[in-house]
């Protein structure tokens, strides 16, 4: 018997075995169309943009955080995060929550928010014409 | 324009260099000389661009749209030349300079080693001269001026005496978001200035700064680390590569030992500095949080530490007779290197945008698809040249390991290992895909693989070479086997440790402690040189202990603290007495009071907001202790002003936690409901849930049971009244399932409350944690680097021999 490769491929087999079924199991899709997201009920990371119009709410009691989201398509969702309100909330141009869409809002688990770091970004206009 | 113009010739003379070590190894005579001439002008030009850059830096010259970009006036001395790496032009920068160090050493160290040098030397100048490429004008030189490319610059970062000049005028614009006010720099920008007589560096006097997130003691030591450890990982790729060529796979592994242990050392220290400075200042709440940045310089440096093992074996088994795994170093120590580059593909080329905390810039089109030629190119070369010299690997060097032999067991201790970075490696992959795991899915895929490792760890050093007489083994495996099912027993009774997995896991842990243990205790009297690996496989041991410890037993918990107000969490009690002004009033710090068992100390987190991003940054405080760590994380604080909390609303109160109440305490102790309560309330019945509060007053005890009926959806709140103490005491929320409850509490006469109304005036909310022996994670990783620097000292005067 080959004991090199008993040992080393044993191990090799078994982990990548349960990475790929852990890896089904776990991995969560990026999507950036809230109708798929409230269709399928399955966690997602929602990617959007924080509607600034309609503010955002803190529940101190329950400990929620929860704020309007819209996609690319002008779809939008209400978002209830449990925990905090991340550092950078305000200045953030887009906002990833991952989560379960269920009873009309997107429960997240987790919220990421990107911040401009560049003013070039940011809509322009002339002061003097 | 220097700065440039030096990295730029840095390019070209390395250039050069590579082929006059080609044509050294080629046979040509006179060429070595100039190949090391020019690889010492290329350290040369790449030391004094980056003394430049630095000088520019410190003397503010934000003409430069990199210093610009990273850099302030207003900085202290050890940030500001931080800025130095703060952006991606000057990390590769760092990079570069490293490199150029780093071959200045290994130039002479091949030197004196057979002829090694052309080989190594021309492969190590290849991979410095694709950095250099990174730097130069065209992709991300920190020697760029700002109107190279039209840029917007905040008006307040420009001297105010030339705004008045009408020249200006068209170059201003304002955004009506933000309010603010910018100048657009361009070459036509530039060009009006000129004629003008006025300097860039007079025109713009201010930089935008440093990002508040970084502006702290580790930014000064991380990063430099970290690259020292990145460029260190190109010489054992630089080495293997050397065997390749020459066909000749004997030497260089003696030879590249010191080197992996020393960067395999470097890269794992930079990787857990990374993990103190996210728990100690960045308040991440923890050492590691598997984000994509830590995971992407984990893989290399698990590759690394698995080839060091492997080629250990190869070391000894070729002393006498043929050398084993030759075909697994090559591999292994072309991958350290390869992983490197895909690391900082990961991070650089911004295709984890949306995974990683990090944020990083998207750099444009250009570096990404240098980032994947330079990437491609080297997987191309390292595993190019062993599919070319497969079939004489294949045909010379085939062997078979006993099962009881030291080398099986240090093969399967480094596929472990390697198992692990595949892990890692797929984990954090999977953004690419549109996908991403969750957290799950590394924990607990690796515990296992942790079990493994750590049982080898130890049993591989029971092990002998070649073959082991079982009977010896099981002699040998007494002290040690008995030792450690008695420290694990002690683990597990006096820490109520009961999951499965983590006794498994403690119990190999302290398995391989006590074999290291053992052996490092006897050899210290003799070959000190010895002690190196005994003393990094104890820190190993001692760091998985200590991971099973945070990892397995953190506790945490959320509370309000109200001004003043002793409230009890995790067994301290925590009040909460005001806030003050550090850093000249830039910051806040507030004090928290924490006692416990008579002592009192002091904890001060920190809040403020950052001009730099206009956020709200909170920084935590630790107190730390021999056997555990009380974290205490700022979530937010209000001043309670009138309006915004509701009048109702109690004092927020969890099962089990004790309050104050002018000298009175208030323990709430449980719930008292009927049985069929959850049927009661699907069937809209009425019944009574009451929150017992057992008052304690010096030596006396009372019991007032406040309650709640509810029937069909109404609640209705009923109050006590003590009438001794002139207090009413009143629920104005109940969640019995969280065991959660709010408490009002009022003098009976109406004058005085003390829910949110009065009380509540200043509320400071943290997330308090307590992470146990969480000491053991950076004291086990103290040993694993002394340990390395050990071996890597006695493994480099072996490498002449």
């Amino acid at each position: 018997m080959k004991n090199k490769y008993m040992f080393g491929g044993g191990i090799i087999v078994v982990f990548l075995g349960i990475m790929i079924y852990l890896f089904t199991q776990t991995s969560v899709q990026y999507e950036g169309s809230f109708d798929r997201i409230m269709q399928s009920g399955k966690t997602f990371k929602a990617t959007g943009s924080w509607i600034k119009e309609r503010n955002y709410e803190i529940d101190k009691q329950s400990k929620t955080f929860s704020f309007y989201m819209a996609d690319e398509n002008g779809n939008t969702m209400k978002v209830m995060y449990h925990g905090t309100m991340p550092n950078n909330f305000e200045s953030s141009t887009s906002v990833v929550v991952t989560g379960k869409y269920h009873d009309g809002v997107f429960h997240a688990t987790d919220i990421l928010t990107k911040c401009p770091s560049k003013y070039q970004e940011q809509p322009m206009q002339k002061a003097n014409s | 324009m220097i700065g440039n113009i030096l990295l730029t010739l840095a390019l070209l003379a390395g250039v050069f260099s590579i082929y006059m070590y080609y044509l050294t190894y080629k046979g040509y005579q006179n060429t070595i000389k100039l190949a090391r001439y020019s690889f010492h002008l290329t350290a040369i030009a790449v030391l004094t661009a980056s003394a430049l850059l630095l000088h520019a830096i410190l003397t503010h010259q934000y003409q430069y749209k990199y210093i610009y970009n990273y850099s302030s006036s207003d900085l202290p001395l050890g940030l500001l030349m931080a800025t130095f790496y703060a952006g991606q032009e000057g990390s590769f920068m760092l990079w570069v300079l490293f490199s150029a160090i780093i071959g200045l050493i290994l130039l002479d160290y091949t030197s004196k080693r057979g002829d090694l040098e052309p080989r190594v030397m021309m492969i190590f100048t290849l991979a410095l001269a694709f950095l250099l490429v990174m730097v130069n004008p065209l992709l991300k030189s920190p020697f760029n001026y700002i109107w190279s490319q039209p840029d917007f610059i905040d008006l307040k970062n420009i001297n105010q005496s030339y705004l008045s000049l009408p020249a200006l005028q068209s170059f201003i614009f304002s955004d009506p978001q933000s309010n603010k006010q910018f100048i657009q720099m361009s070459k036509d920008l530039y060009g009006v200035l000129t004629a003008n007589n006025i300097s860039v560096n007079n025109f713009i006097i201010e930089g935008k700064g440093l990002n508040p997130l970084l502006q702290n003691f580790w930014m000064q030591i991380h990063p430099p680390v970290l690259f020292v450890g990145f460029a260190m990982s190109v010489v054992p790729f630089a080495f293997a590569l050397s065997a390749l060529i020459k066909n000749e796979y004997k030497d260089w592994v003696k030879q590249a030992l010191p080197w992996m242990l020393m960067g395999t050392m470097v890269l794992g220290l930079a990787i857990m500095l990374g993990g103190y400075w996210a728990y100690g200042v960045l308040g991440w709440g923890g050492y590691w949080g598997w984000d994509p940045v830590e995971n992407s310089s984990l893989v290399p440096w698990l590759v690394g530490v698995a080839s060091i093992h492997t080629i250990l074996v190869q070391k000894k088994t070729q002393e006498k007779g043929s050398g084993r795994f030759i075909k697994t170093n090559l591999i292994l120590s072309i991958m350290t290197f390869v992983l490197v580059l895909y690391s900082t593909f990961l991070t650089r080329s911004g295709i984890l945008g949306d995974a990683s905390v990090h944020s990083f810039v998207d750099p444009g089109m250009t570096v990404y698809l240098f980032l994947v030629i330079f990437l491609g190119l080297f997987i191309v070369l390292g595993l190019g040249m062993i599919i070319y010299r497969w079939k004489y690997l294949t045909e010379n060097f085939t062997f078979e390991e006993n099962v009881l032999s030291r080398e099986l067991a240090l093969f399967t201790g480094s596929v472990a290992l390697l198992a692990s970075a595949i892990i890692v490696l797929v984990g954090t992959s999977a953004p690419i895909f549109g996908q991403t795991v969750e957290l799950k899915f590394y924990n607990e895929l690796n515990l296992p693989i942790a079990i493994i490792i750590a049982l080898v760890n130890g049993l591989s050093l029971l092990l002998k070479w070649k073959h082991t007489d079982s009977k010896l083994l099981l002699d040998d495996l007494k002290f040690s086997g008995i030792a450690s099912i008695v420290l694990t027993l002690l683990i597990v009774f006096l820490g109520s440790v009961y999951d499965i997995m983590l006794v498994i896991l403690t119990l190999s842990a302290a398995f391989a402690l006590f074999v290291n243990g053992e052996i490092a205790f006897r050899i210290f009297k003799g070959k000190r040189s010895y002690l190196g690996a005994y003393i990094a496989h104890i820190g190993i041991a001692v760091f998985l202990i200590g991971v099973v410890a945070t990892g397995g037993y953190s506790q945490e918990s959320q509370v309000d603290l109200v001004k003043g107000e002793k409230v009890s969490t995790l067994g301290y009690d925590l009040t909460f007495t005001g806030y003050s002004p550090i850093d000249n009033g830039k910051k806040y710090a507030f004090n928290i009071e924490v006692s416990k068992n008579g002592s009192v100390r002091t904890a001060a987190p920190v809040m403020y907001i950052a001009e730099f991003n206009n956020s709200l940054m909170r920084e935590p405080d630790i107190l730390v202790g021999l056997t555990k760590d009380f974290y205490v994380a700022p979530v937010s604080y209000s001043e309670g002003t009138e309006g915004e909390q509701d009048h109702n609303h109690g004092i927020p109160m969890t099962k089990g936690q004790t309050i104050d109440h002018e000298g009175l305490k208030i323990v709430f102790d449980s719930f008292e409901m009927p049985k069929d309560a959850m049927s009661s309330m699907t069937e809209g019945k009425e019944f009574r849930i009451s929150a017992i509060l057992k008052l304690i007053d010096g030596s006396k005890e009372t019991i007032v049971k406040p309650s709640v009926v509810i029937s069909s959806g109404t609640q209705k709140y009923e109050p006590v009244f003590v009438k001794e103490k002139n207090l009413k005491f009143e629920l104005t929320n109940i969640n019995a399932g969280s065991g959660q409850i709010e408490l009002l509490i009022s003098d009976i006469d109406g004058k005085k409350e003390s829910g949110s109304k009065t009380a509540a005036k200043e509320v400071l909310t943290v997330d308090a944690s307590i992470k146990p022996f969480i000491s053991l994670v950076w004291i086990g990783v103290l040993f694993m680097v002394i340990g390395y620097i050990i071996s890597a000292v006695r493994r480099s005067r072996e490498s002449v021999e």
